[in-house]
């Protein structure tokens, strides 16, 4: 107990002086976050152009897809807003020996990192995916109860631990190889694949992004059954027990890569 | 003429080494990148599957693969982090060892990009092309390659990798104006991926905004290739979309050397 709040006292103390920050370059946050947003309107045409030329993919409907899509972003987007700074791990902090500053810290090295930087920029996402989710919902003529939209807001915090998890075991490669930037990008990538409903893909892709790389578990599985209410028990276990094994796994990763840690420059 | 080639040589030189240096992570980069190429085939391959079969505003899915596969391609080809290096020494401070030093501000760049970009582009354009026309000649049951086709390609790509760089030459200046850098760019690469047909063909585009896209520079970057390539454009329509090309060229070329000699009129170094 005493722990986790020690925890939660050193996150706020690093989220005030982020703002602080942040403060300092208004203009360009501000840039982020349409540069994000941006990047979802450019998607949202593409599915818009689409759907003129066929009402339904695969028998889902436009707004549909687009709650799903919508969904998609926010646990992307929550991921993307605390805990970006682990592809700063991948491309810069350990390659340039400044990650000896972290064990020289009285607090847990992961902890740190994780808490040590927001990202401002992701609220281009997390506000799009809202949005998209708020306006898709009126228009999908779903059986709409207290339990649905309740599971729907469970769910956020497990599986954005599925980004977090693949960001941090992936992360945790530039350990033995000092750089694992671009593995964190081929693996974050994956994510593409949630954006539409699963069931446009072959057989090898689904079970890819089921079982191996799951971000499907992030968006397609918990919409079958916030639409459809199919299979609960598959579609809200699974991306529970796939957040709490990647997440489990990054863990174990990273304190295996401390130990092979060898600082780098001078 | 031998004289300049000798100077900028070494430049080329520096870059081959630089990419050598990265390769496995320039891999795993490629790898990310062409797992967007897989995931609008399935899309197109569900859009084709639902509508009729038939081809959409002139493209069947077989063509639309090869233009996804195409458009990686030439996306890859002409690539260019111009405005990104050029930002950074404006931001930095570095562009003053550009100016005392007695070679092109921009040739300098132009060279080191292609010393970074010639190895990777032949080891990945070779195994592309060849596996586009197995694709082709599969789904369309007939050979379809054209040895002037492919030649035009490569006459365009350069043109518009030349488009490409200017531009991103004369974008980097934004760094004036801008601190944030990636999130900068980030914006132009999302704007410059709609509006070159990268997302979407422009043939798909309501018929005005199909017509004034194609004016555009960024046409002439990755859809006038590819659409060569496709052989979509034939006779006078290819001379037309060519000057196009140079005329961006020209005109992106034009704009940086002016934008050079503004800046460097402001530009104030701190420190050093």
């Amino acid at each position: 107990m005493k722990n986790i709040k020690r925890a939660l006292k050193i996150h706020r103390i690093f989220m005030a002086q982020e703002f602080k920050r942040m403060m300092e370059y208004k203009g360009d946050f501000i840039v982020g976050i349409i540069g994000f947003f941006l990047v979802q309107l450019s998607n949202l045409l593409f599915l818009w152009i689409i759907f003129n030329q066929v009402p339904t993919l695969m028998g889902w409907t436009v707004y549909e897809v687009v709650f799903i899509y919508g969904l998609s972003l926010i646990p992307k987007g929550i991921d993307h807003f605390f805990f970006d700074n682990l592809w700063n791990i991948g491309f810069f902090i350990i390659r340039k020996g400044d990650f000896d500053k972290y064990l020289t810290r009285p607090v847990n090295t992961l902890f740190h990192v994780l808490v040590e930087k927001i990202q401002i920029d992701a609220l281009g996402e997390l506000i799009m995916g809202i949005a998209l989710v708020c306006v898709s919902i009126p228009h999908i003529g779903a059986d709409w109860d207290f339990f649905r939209i309740a599971a729907m807001i469970c769910m956020i915090p497990f599986i954005t631990l599925i980004f977090t998890g693949v960001k941090t075991i992936t992360a945790s490669a530039a350990f033995w190889t000092k750089r694992s930037g671009n593995v964190i990008y081929l693996f974050y990538m994956f994510s593409d694949f949630a954006k539409y409903p699963a069931a446009i893909y072959n057989r090898v892709v689904q079970n890819i992004i089921t079982y191996i790389i799951p971000f499907a578990l992030t968006s397609y599985y918990p919409a079958l059954f916030i639409l459809r209410g199919e299979n609960p028990l598959f579609n809200l276990g699974m991306p529970v027990l796939a957040s709490a094994v990647l997440m489990t796994a990054g863990i174990i990763v990273w304190h295996r890569g401390l130990r092979a840690y060898e600082s780098a420059g001078s | 003429m031998k004289r300049r080639l000798k100077t900028y040589l070494p430049f080329v030189n520096a870059g081959i080494q630089e990419v050598a240096t990265y390769r496995i992570n320039w891999i795993f980069f490629m790898l990310g990148n062409a797992l967007a190429c897989f995931v609008s085939y399935f899309i197109w391959a569900a859009v084709y599957g639902s509508g009729g079969g038939g081809a959409i505003n002139g493209f069947t899915l077989p063509q639309m693969i090869v233009y996804i596969v195409l458009m990686f391609l030439t996306g890859t080809i002409i690539a260019s982090d111009g405005a990104y290096v050029v930002g950074e020494e404006i931001r930095d401070g570095t562009i003053a060892m550009r100016l005392i030093k007695p070679v092109s501000y921009n040739a300098t760049f132009l060279f080191q990009e292609l010393g970074n970009k010639l190895p990777t582009e032949i080891a990945i354009a070779a195994p592309m092309i060849v596996t586009v026309e197995i694709i082709r000649t599969v789904l369309s049951g007939s050979v379809q390659f054209s040895a002037p086709g492919l030649l035009l390609y490569i006459l365009s790509c350069v043109l518009a990798y030349l488009i490409n760089f200017y531009f991103n030459i004369c974008f980097g200046f934004i760094a004036f104006a801008i601190k944030y850098l990636w999130g900068a760019n980030m914006m132009k690469n999302v704007i410059i991926g709609f509006l070159s047909g990268t997302v979407i063909p422009l043939s798909f585009l309501p018929g005005v905004l199909e017509k004034v896209f194609l004016l555009l520079p960024f046409a002439s970057l990755n859809y006038t290739p590819v659409m060569i390539y496709m052989g979509k454009y034939g006779g006078a329509q290819l001379w037309y979309y060519f000057g196009l090309q140079v005329f961006w060229a020209l005109f992106f070329f034009g704009l940086s050397k002016l934008l050079w000699k503004v800046s460097v009129k402001r530009l104030t170094v701190q420190g050093g």
